[in-house]
């Protein structure tokens, strides 16, 4: 199903396995009512962030209603960062969630499942740090 | 109007990450606050993190409880999700 107005949703890891795993569990969660791209290692395969992946990725996500963009740790945080600094050509509009990674793209999925906007869908990876999974 | 509903149903099978997300999707289309509650831990059916977090299993009661204007269609759409999402070999 098409969902032309969803928020979509970007998760930059270091490592390319992290960011698809992620985006594969999420968006199954979200019974594929959501964009998730991954966007995880550098060019060549390695362990590391690529500010060409992330650029692709924020295209392919955003369907018009702006997209979540999770970092998982470090230097995912600070490339993130550095590309929106430059703010060309960027989704509109774009938020970055302080959540945990993998709790956070799931609750992300689903708040941007049920309609919510780009403020709503980052409040809800962000309140994924509080959850007890035990 | 603020009415109350509740229903309990026996899970048929474990309640896994994606039926928890189809739950947690069909609970925000109602006004209504839902709540799940099952073995002495209770839920928020509205957040997906809430409804993996209360772990139910095969076997275990579930009871919805719902409170709100459409408390009652509530209900029912969400026991029927745990009926259907929880079918051994869905």
């Amino acid at each position: 199903m098409s969902e032309a107005g969803r928020v979509g949703i970007v998760l930059v890891s270091h490592s390319a396995a992290l960011a698809a795993g992620t985006a594969e569990l999420a968006g199954q969660v979200g019974a594929g009512e959501v964009i998730v791209m991954p966007a995880g290692g550098t060019d060549d395969g390695r362990l590391g962030t690529s500010i060409a992946k992330i650029r692709h990725a924020l295209a392919a996500a955003d369907s018009g209603a702006g997209v979540v963009v999770l970092p998982d740790l470090g230097s995912s945080v600070l490339t993130v960062r550095a590309l929106l600094a430059d703010g060309e050509g960027m989704p509109e509009p774009l938020a970055v969630a302080d959540a945990p990674f993998v709790e956070g793209a799931v609750a992300a999925t689903i708040a941007a499942a049920v309609g919510g906007d780009v403020k709503a869908v980052a409040s809800a990876a962000e309140e994924a740090r509080h959850a007890r999974k035990l | 109007m603020r009415a109350s509903s509740e229903a309990s149903i026996t899970l048929a099978g474990d309640l896994h990450a994606r039926p928890a997300g189809s739950l947690a999707i069909a609970a925000a289309k109602f006004e209504s606050s839902i709540e799940l509650a099952a073995a002495g831990r209770s839920a928020d059916a509205k957040s997906v993190l809430s409804v993996m977090g209360i772990g139910a299993t095969s076997g275990q009661v579930v009871t919805v409880r719902a409170i709100g204007p459409d408390a009652a269609q509530a209900v029912a759409a969400i026991t029927g999700i745990l009926a259907d999402a929880t079918k051994v070999g869905s």
